[in-house]
């Protein structure tokens, strides 16, 4: 018979290396033409990092997203970056971008503080233009601007600049300390169905709900959460490296190693907490690892309101689940 | 809306109508295109108004290499090819801990296409591991895991390599290896490394009085909750091509996901300056932690300093599985103190992890691990233990979560159990018990920017989690 269940689970995240200095570099050239470059060091590793980290500067700097161009990943061209680890590169590259983007942007500010005739800290980068603030019909193009500082003046529109998560070391006897700047939190609840008779479990449906700081970019941040369960599906339910007597893997390949596909997929929703971190680029923080944190906790949770067995073990096979019903058939 | 996004506004309408796969190809042109070849690539460049905002923060930015990848143009390293380049391949061990007594590669070396083989003697520093070096980059003393590899083969092609690894002739003398992680803490296990413990990380974490709380409180739960072996499985394998140059600067294209250290740890095994080494991080066709150190980068390089060819190996998915790192296996026994109304006062844990032949990733798990493993609960009274050990089984090391998945496991599973034996709402705990801005953390660390409440509110109400109360 198919029993129905519900469950939830909550986590904490940390955003970088533990305690460790974890640094970031960039740089950002903005082109005479109000266009950007910006290198960095870190890897595209299919998540978007490199979406996100334009983005950041495009703000910075009033322009779009596609004003901007991402050099990324060349030992010979990119500043160093500690890579693409630890869900870091939002928060630790996000604010080295910030920082270099703010650079360049006050080379702007000064090459057109004398041409608009007030002091550079009345100035804002908005909408492709060098603005007075309060004052927006006064304005100049950021070309304009560009153009100015590196060919009038000789002041290339370029910044440079690094940052590091700040921690305290963890005492040794009591751990004790600051090991990360900042967390992120989240919650996913899982409803399950599971055949009592065969121990199946199948998860209909998972509802997540993350905190990422400001989501930079709203799509990408889905797209990981939802790749971080169909990760926890398969930790929760399917996958395992079996080993022989002999130490030798039994299933290294994907026709005995099970992971879950897209037939397995819960139905998702998907959402995100309101939230700004102060100390983040634009109130931002992290979303890559945390998405597949609950995400076995919740549907185990789940196997137990259905049919009353906890699962201690995982992964919850069919064949686990099913043992633990026997169990508790002999046990009542 | 200025005249520039105007114009971006009409390219993008232009483009979107456009029918890519179908523009007919100049009749001019025909003759460079192959005409069965039904793939043309698209002469218009869709712009989107997510892109072109310029209040950029927020926006649902399309992502320029997603349109790439959709349309094959993408270079991964499998797609990557150099003149004159050859192709490597590596032996595993047969045995999961053994010594090697000798490896004789002549055989491989004599058969035709073979351009050069390579053993661990060979290379300058052979260890690597981001906090321990204690991996071999090439075995050459003794094997400690099936995934361990034991010589290197240059050929023409892949096949060749493949079957010049089946003529090298490894002799070996087989040690008793040890599976069990519980057995690897004991004190009477053999030392898989050597010294006088098979632990090699340990972490602590100590908030309060436990024993005492323990004592004081109205209910105490134990329970143990174990977790298992799981592989990143990303789609592209670990990938690479390194290419020696006149004037001894080697060129590497690597799906590493950490450049900066990935040319620090080449550097060391290589012996060679840091300003000698290009390290290019290529599109990767997923990471999720498998590919933040060095694998066979050194290999490649120093076959191709010997052949003077560019050389590229692509890891099998068997490789893969049994040469690249793992998940570790937590072992974690909970036992948590709590008030009738709820409150938990202490949490005792105590975790052993299954570490594998080497220590790669396993200095931040453990710490991740640690840190995390009481949950984001306000608990007075802490005590967390943790332990390390060496196995000889495949590499334990960094994947998505550093081992907060285990434990998250582990705390969630036992919040369930806490709230039916006090007859709680699971929601209702974990919202008595939950961090919020100010919270301590384990650590004493004072929290900021905390959105769990929140998180488990908006979760709840979107699944209608009261509305569906049994």
């Amino acid at each position: 018979m198919i029993k129905k269940g519900r469950g939830m689970a909550c986590m904490w995240y940390p955003i970088g290396f533990t305690v460790m200095a974890n640094p970031s570099a960039a740089t950002v050239k903005v082109n005479t033409d109000g266009t950007a470059t910006v290198l960095t060091g870190t890897v595209e590793t299919g998540q978007g990092a490199l979406t996100v980290l334009g983005q950041i500067v495009a703000e910075a700097l009033g322009i779009a997203t596609d004003d901007v161009h991402v050099v990324s990943a060349d030992t010979d061209t990119t500043p160093m970056d500690y890579g693409a680890i630890a869900s870091r590169t939002t928060y630790v590259t996000g604010n080295a971008v910030l920082s270099a983007a703010e650079k360049a942007r006050q080379i702007l500010f000064e090459g057109a503080g004398p041409l608009l005739g007030v002091p550079v800290d009345q100035l804002k980068a908005v909408d492709r233009k060098i603005e007075v603030l309060g004052f927006p019909s006064k304005s100049l193009g950021i070309d304009e601007v560009s153009q100015h500082c590196e060919a009038v003046i000789g002041t290339p529109s370029i910044g440079s600049a690094s940052y590091n998560p700040p921690t305290v070391e963890m005492d040794p006897e009591t751990g004790q300390g600051k090991p990360f700047n900042t967390y992120v939190y989240a919650t996913q609840i899982a409803d399950v169905e599971v055949d009592d008779e065969t121990g199946e479990v199948e998860v209909k449906r998972m509802v997540a709900v993350h905190d990422c700081g400001t989501p930079i970019n709203p799509m990408l941040v889905e797209g990981q959460i939802e790749g971080g369960i169909s990760m926890g599906v398969g930790f929760a339910l399917q996958e395992e490296i079996l080993f022989a007597d002999d130490g030798r893997q039994i299933n290294p390949n994907l026709t005995n190693y099970i992971m879950p596909t897209s037939l397995d997929m819960p139905e998702l929703e998907v959402g995100l907490v309101d939230n700004y971190d102060p100390t983040g680029p634009f109130g931002a923080k992290g979303a890559g690892e945390p998405t597949a944190v609950p995400t076995a906790a919740a549907i185990c949770n789940a196997i137990y309101d259905a049919v009353g067995v906890r699962i201690t073990t995982l992964p919850a096979t069919a064949e686990r689940v099913f043992g633990a019903l026997q169990e508790l058939k002999k046990a009542s | 809306m200025n005249t520039r996004m105007k114009n971006l506004n009409k390219a993008d309408k232009t483009a979107i109508t456009a029918k890519e796969t179908s523009t007919p190809i100049d009749k001019k042109d025909s003759h460079k295109v192959p005409t069965d070849n039904p793939v043309t690539y698209p002469r218009e460049f869709p712009q989107h108004e997510s892109r072109m905002n310029t209040q950029a923060v927020g926006q649902r930015a399309t992502r320029p290499d997603g349109r790439l990848h959709g349309l094959g143009q993408t270079q991964y390293i499998d797609d990557i090819k150099f003149p004159h380049m050859i192709h490597a391949k590596i032996l595993r061990s047969e045995y999961a801990y053994a010594k090697i007594i000798s490896i004789d590669t002549s055989a491989a070396e004599a058969m035709p296409g073979v351009f050069a083989t390579l053993t661990g003697k060979e290379i300058p520093t052979n260890s690597f591991g981001p906090t321990l070096q204690d991996q071999p980059v090439l075995a050459d003393t003794i094997v400690r895991h099936r995934g361990d590899g034991v010589a290197a083969v240059a050929a023409v092609s892949e096949q060749v390599a493949e079957e010049a690894l089946s003529k090298i002739k490894v002799k070996y003398e087989p040690l008793e290896p040890l599976f069990d992680v519980v057995e690897s803490f004991g004190d009477d296990s053999p030392r898989i490394h050597g010294g006088d413990t098979n632990v090699y990380a340990s972490k602590v974490i100590k908030k309060g009085d436990v024993e005492k709380s323990f004592a004081e409180c109205d209910h105490v739960f134990e329970e143990r909750f174990t977790t298992q072996m799981v592989e990143h499985v990303p789609l592209e394998p670990h990938a690479s091509i390194a290419s020696w140059d006149g004037n001894g600067r080697v060129s590497i294209w690597s799906s590493l996901g950490r450049i900066t250290l990935g040319r620090q740890d080449i550097a060391r095994t290589l012996d060679i300056p840091q300003s000698k080494i290009r390290l290019v991080g290529t599109i990767v066709g997923g990471n999720f932690g498998g590919k933040n150190e060095i694998t066979n980068e050194p290999i490649l390089a120093l076959l191709s300093r010997k052949t003077g060819r560019p050389v590229k190996a692509v890891y099998t998915r068997g490789d893969e599985f049994v040469s690249s790192t793992i998940r570790h296996p937590f072992v974690m026994d909970y036992k948590t103190g709590v008030m009738n109304d709820g409150t938990l006062v202490a949490r005792k844990i105590h975790i052993l992890l299954d570490g594998g032949a080497y220590c790669s990733w396993t200095g931040t798990t453990i710490g991740k691990g640690s840190i995390l493993s009481p949950g984001p609960y306000n608990i007075p009274n802490i005590y967390v233990e943790a332990y390390a050990v060496y196995t000889n089984k495949t590499v334990t090391g960094a994947m998505r979560g550093f081992g907060a998945p285990q434990v998250c496991f582990a705390y969630e599973s036992q919040m369930d159990t806490i709230a039916e034996k006090l007859g709680m709402n699971p929601l209702e705990i974990r919202l008595k018990n939950a961090f919020s801005d100010g919270s301590s953390s384990p650590t004493s660390q004072r929290l900021q920017s905390v959105a769990l409440k929140e998180s488990l509110n908006q979760a709840s109400e979107r699944f209608g989690w009261q509305e569906s109360e049994a």
